[in-house]
């Protein structure tokens, strides 16, 4: 897809798929559920669970489900830092009801809600 | 679903959430050996011999018993063993000669 | 319960079981053995692991308080900084041997941060060094994402609850290093000063800075 941002940018320039990243700051995402074995990066606490695209992190990073069987020229994926409220993790929070996690999840674990 | 799904789903590092004591507060200075083998680490990965993920991945193959039972660096140095070994680059025997070896020398200097 | 988890709870008979290694034996002769097969392969020599091994020592909370006391004393700083962690420390001359990134979360008057690694040891050791035992072991990997305030309290740490606390789970090439409030009283102190007031455990969010009553 290309960029959302079109102020600035020269017309007509197509981006490659994948070439930008698919979220924004401030879009409603949520974690997949999937369980994959063998390596994973992404903490079960937080399979499905729904939150706020905080960042975009720059550079894209290498997959590191991949860099974990030795794919040190794996692909590179767009990652994000992702806000989700404690009282979404875990529905008997005990303590404010603003508290948050922070925490960075590739691209390829969400959802747009 | 199996009942023994839970044990391939989630890996035994994973535990983000689940019941647990107090923290201790107690702390050690590394041993010259764990210092070492930290050293060990950080050029494996450097020169992407054992990158930094492929060492996490290897220590939660280790399995959760294992991991309950041995110190923060015996993980690693295990796991180090085993990722040789799948790469081509050591062998169990290379390595199990390679230790005797150690070891005598160690106690022929009497130190160990 | 799994069995892994009954492991663990079995490891809390012998706290330092998870951490502290036997005297001298069989894990430390497999490190050796190890590295010296790789050296005799030609892949790692024994001047890297010793030239390494100073990167490590050279890594120490003391960098880190440097970098704190820095951005409290110049806002130019602390807005770069906050805008590129790693940046903000390169400037000072420490590099990211690791080639992780940094990000600087400063604690205010609304927000308290505190990091935590679930899946495993992540820790901003370029500028930090080598995380402590509690930080790599399962109560507080465990406990800091859900209840962190009951943690905080386990450090002697009250939040009030109009504060929003901030836990940051680093899992991937990011590394977190909290910036902790200047305490009041401190106008005009000097950078060096300002830094002894900077803790390991204050930068990893588990305790406010030290107050200037207790170092006078």
């Amino acid at each position: 897809m290309s960029a959302t941002s079109t102020a600035g940018r020269l017309q007509g320039v197509v981006w490659a798929l994948d070439e930008a990243p698919a979220f924004a700051p401030g879009d409603p995402v949520r974690i997949l559920t999937r369980t994959p074995i063998g390596h994973y990066r992404v903490p079960t606490y937080l399979r499905g669970k729904s939150g706020t695209v905080e960042a975009v992190i720059e550079p894209a990073g290498l997959d590191n489900e991949q860099e974990g069987f030795g794919r040190n020229a794996g692909s590179k994926r767009h990652y994000y830092r992702i806000a989700i409220p404690l009282t979404e993790i875990w529905p008997d929070y005990v303590g404010s009801p603003r508290d948050g996690l922070r925490i960075e999840v590739f691209e390829t674990w969400l959802e747009r809600v | 679903m199996n009942d023994s799904a839970h044990l391939v789903k989630k890996l035994p590092n994973d535990i983000g959430g689940v019941e647990a004591g107090p923290i201790v507060m107690a702390e050690h200075t590394l041993l010259p050996w764990e210092k070492r083998c930290h050293a060990l680490a950080d050029l494996l990965d450097f020169k992407k011999i054992i990158n930094t993920e492929e060492k996490r991945r290897g220590v939660e193959a280790l399995g959760a018993t294992v991991i309950g039972s041995l110190s923060y660096y015996e993980r690693w140095i295990v796991a180090f063993g085993n990722i040789l070994f799948q790469k081509g680059i050591l062998t169990p025997e290379e390595l199990a000669r390679k230790m005797d070896e150690v070891e005598a020398r160690h106690a022929g200097a009497g130190e160990v | 319960m799994s069995a892994h988890e009954h492991n663990h709870e079995h490891g809390h008979d012998h706290p330092h079981a998870e951490i502290t290694a036997e005297a001298a034996g069989y894990y430390e002769i497999m490190e050796t053995a190890v590295r010296e097969l790789l050296a005799e392969k030609g892949l790692i020599g024994p001047a890297e692991i010793r030239r390494q091994i100073e990167v490590l020592d050279s890594r120490t909370p003391a960098l880190g308080a440097k970098v704190v006391a820095r951005a409290w004393v110049d806002p130019g700083f602390r807005a770069r900084l906050i805008a590129d962690g790693r940046a903000g420390c390169e400037e000072l001359g420490i590099s990211f041997y690791d080639d992780t990134q940094l990000i600087v979360l400063e604690n205010t008057q609304e927000v308290h941060n505190l990091i935590v690694c679930t899946l495993c040891s992540c820790y901003p050791r370029p500028v930090l060094g080598l995380p402590p035992d509690w930080y790599k072991e399962k109560p507080y990997r465990a406990r800091a994402v859900i209840e962190p305030r009951a943690v905080l309290a386990e450090f002697g740490t009250t939040i009030p609850d109009d504060v929003e606390i901030r836990v940051s789970d680093s899992t991937a090439m990011v590394r977190y290093l909290v910036l902790p409030r200047r305490p009041e009283g401190t106008e005009g102190w000097s950078e060096e000063s300002l830094a002894e007031l900077v803790t390991r455990d204050a930068m990893i969010g588990v305790v406010p800075a030290t107050l200037p009553e207790s170092v006078q």
